[in-house]
């Protein structure tokens, strides 16, 4: 369970940001940045900091898929959903993991230890078919080798 | 030119001279997202050891990506006496230790060597320019990359950075707009609308402030053009910037940079930072009286912020939904006041055409567009690169020059041009890397990240694939996107479990016809896939449909038609992909 933080830090926090100057994804990834997601008291803070409502703050902030609402697991596997990995066997990639996962994508493990999650190409295509875990590029898979880098994080863990 | 910026620009030349001459062997270690998924951090560290624990005397550094992104990390090493310089590829942590001490001992390191970039070609090593990979490219925009420090302002002006931006300074908004209609530069985002003649509405705009953006929401999947010019020399984007905003009158500009690049926000930042240091952003810019502000935004993940009203939306702090035109971002675009929305690649051009003319920009090739082009190819190709070129080579060329062929065991069965949107299209070599033989096809030629695939790949499950994705990113504003994405992924997914009905081919034109209704391009161009993919591949519907089968084997529920991997001969490879 995550202890929210307290609406002080949270203005000290967002206190720079002005109205009016674009600075409701600025003030959101700081936030983030600062705990990992966005916790809750948070969207009244930003809202009250930028003189907007925590309504719109909220619903600009679920327009995007990397602003996150809860706390990130510990070790995040985030699978490649790009045409490149998808050509050279991204799905059976993704199939195997999340096979020896027990999870879906957004969902963690016990005690929020691994958590799947969908990435974004960004580019690193020639390690297709790839997965980044906790950011980092483990490439070129195949379902055997995807299986067994589960295997190895859940081991890392116990 | 401008005193000041000439002085700047006379200084970091004689220093980078210096720093040539300084008698010292000079190693270069590619340092970008690709050569760091690769180990990068851990050569460097490798490299610099051995250099300290060596005693050599040799400096090392960092460049952006020569384009070589499966061989990274890449590493240049130029000679003491600076007479002969050779890039090597795959320089992988587990290969860094020999490699330091072939440079140790004075030798090269054959085994790894891509090719002599400076200096003869030797036994073992042919020259970079012979490479299979290099011919036949036009390196303007990345003609310092691989060179120079992508976090060094002084590398970049010891490079004419900055020059054209001087040149701009002393003629008025007007020439500076005729020249790039002159230089026939088209938008980089798969338009081609004329740059020129989008700075020209800013500059008649009438309220101010006015806003430029620059959108480095690169987000097709499969395209890291941007991604290599951001990373590798994000001082041509400052100066493309302050050019247009020579041109358009701009008070302020904003790099929109996606999610998924956060090396790429920190170059820019750091770049306009130093660019501001020089007093080249700011106030009173170089003494002239001229003000102009940069803001690099990050972005946090959303494929439609790429569509320019939607990434203004996002920069004011809404969902990034796209709006509807009229009115057009000249009238009405941030905060309500006139902006221009250019691709990285666009504003990246303006340098090249300011410091060298219109003329010279526009006569690298014969073909109707002008200037050159950044590409990055993907899939089931060998190599998986990034590459300036003219318009106009060939897919035949494309793939046996530049990919270094299909893999192996694996036949061409078709490509998609540029991003979700832009369809896909059966194997032909013959189609060339310009717009309209595509537009003719009903597809287009994107952002530059062309994906290759080959006969293991369900042409529907591509379909399905891609709709998902539209479905995923639609911002859900019009019935015809929100609704027909769904209802689209919905038929996909039934014919893929075997589910398959005559009428579906009614249902997916029904959707063909009625979401060009959609307000923004997202929802307008979500169904070229499947309705390029009906033309391009109009059996292997009739098979999934009607016969209950998947020749690629990859949609479970119905009989597989896969053929064993064996590998094929060329011609007989074409003859089965159907070109």
């Amino acid at each position: 369970m995550t202890v929210e933080p307290g609406v002080e830090e949270l203005r000290e926090l967002v206190a720079e940001f002005q109205p009016n100057r674009g600075h409701v994804m600025p003030a959101l990834h700081k936030v983030q940045e600062k705990y990992g997601f966005i916790p809750r008291p948070a969207f009244e803070v930003i809202a009250r900091q930028l003189n907007s409502t925590p309504a719109l703050i909220f619903g600009a902030a679920t327009f995007y898929s990397d602003y996150r609402l809860h706390a990130p697991p510990e070790t995040e596997i985030a699978w490649c959903c790009g045409p490149a990995c998808r050509v050279l066997g991204g799905q059976r990639v993704l199939d195997a993991i999340q096979d020896e996962l027990g999870i879906g994508f957004d969902e963690h493990t016990e005690g929020d230890r691994l958590g799947l999650h969908v990435g974004q190409c960004n580019g690193t295509c020639h390690e297709a078919p790839q997965v980044w875990v906790n950011g980092k590029v483990r490439g070129n898979l195949t379902p055997e080798s995807a299986r067994e880098l589960v295997r190895e994080l859940k081991a890392a863990g116990e | 030119m401008n005193a000041k910026l000439e002085s700047i620009i006379a200084e970091a030349k004689r220093n980078w001279q210096s720093e040539q001459n300084s008698g010292r062997i000079r190693i270069r270690v590619t340092r970008d997202t690709s050569s760091l998924a690769r180990g990068a951090d851990e050569t460097i560290a490798k490299l610099q050891g051995a250099i300290d624990s060596k005693k050599l005397t040799a400096d090392l550094g960092v460049t952006g990506s020569w384009g070589f992104c499966w061989m990274e990390p890449c590493v240049t090493v130029r000679s003491a006496a600076g007479t002969h310089t050779i890039l090597y590829g795959n320089v992988t942590p587990d290969r860094a230790g020999e490699f330091i001490e072939a440079i140790a001992a004075g030798r090269d390191f054959p085994e790894l060597a891509i090719g002599v970039v400076e200096g003869n070609a030797t036994a073992d090593i042919p020259l970079l320019s012979d490479h299979p990979f290099m011919k036949g490219q036009v390196r303007r925009l990345m003609a310092n990359i691989g060179t120079t420090d992508p976090e060094s302002i002084e590398h970049y002006l010891a490079h004419d950075g900055y020059a054209g931006f001087g040149k701009a300074l002393e003629m008025d908004a007007e020439a500076i707009v005729k020249e790039m209609l002159d230089s026939g530069l088209g938008g980089r985002a798969g338009a081609g609308f004329p740059t020129g003649r989008k700075w020209d509405f800013l500059r008649t705009a009438t309220a101010s402030p006015r806003y430029l953006v620059c959108n480095a929401d690169e987000g097709d999947p499969g395209a890291w053009v941007n991604r290599v010019l951001l990373e590798g020399d994000p001082h041509l984007i400052v100066e493309g910037l302050l050019i247009a905003s020579l041109a358009t009158h701009a008070d302020e500009a904003y790099i929109y940079i996606r999610y998924e690049y956060p090396i790429a926000f920190a170059r820019m930042q750091k770049a306009v930072e130093q660019a501001r240091e020089k007093g080249l952003v700011g106030k009173n810019i170089l003494g002239s009286g001229k003000d102009f502000e940069i803001v690099v935004f990050f972005g946090a993940g959303a494929y439609v912020c790429g569509a320019e009203t939607g990434l203004m939306s996002s920069i004011d702090g809404y969902r990034g939904m796209p709006r509807i035109k009229p009115p057009f971002p000249a009238q009405a675009g941030l905060w309500n006041k006139p902006t221009n929305v250019n691709n990285v690649e666009s504003y990246a051009n303006a340098p090249m055409i300011m410091r060298n003319g219109a003329q010279w920009w526009s006569s690298v090739s014969d073909a109707k567009e002008k200037g050159t082009k950044m590409f990055t190819f993907s899939g089931s190709v060998n190599w998986a690169g990034c590459v300036e070129v003219p318009f106009g080579p060939s897919i035949g060329t494309v793939v046996d020059q530049w990919c270094g062929g299909m893999r192996e065991g694996r036949v061409l069965k078709g490509f998609q041009p540029g991003g979700p949107l832009s369809g896909v299209c059966a194997a032909n070599r013959n189609l060339t890397l310009t717009l309209d033989p595509y537009r003719e096809l009903g597809l287009f030629l994107g952002g530059g990240g062309i994906v290759f695939f080959d006969q293991f790949t369900c042409v529907l499950d591509m379909c399905k694939f891609f709709l998902a994705f539209c479905e995923d990113e639609s911002c859900a504003r019009c019935t015809t996107c929100r609704g027909g994405t769904q209802r689209a992924v919905e038929i996909m997914r039934r014919i893929q479990a075997g589910g398959g009905r005559d009428s579906d081919f009614t249902n997916l034109q029904t959707l063909v016809t009625t979401m060009v209704w959609s307000n923004c391009f997202h929802g307008q161009f979500a169904m070229t896939t499947i309705k390029t993919a009906l033309k391009a591949f109009p059996d292997e519907w009739q098979e999934h449909i009607v016969e209950k089968k998947c020749r690629a084997g990859v949609c479970e529920a119905l009989e597989s038609g896969l053929q064993p991997v064996r590998r094929v001969e060329p011609e007989e490879a074409l003859a089965l992909a159907g070109s």
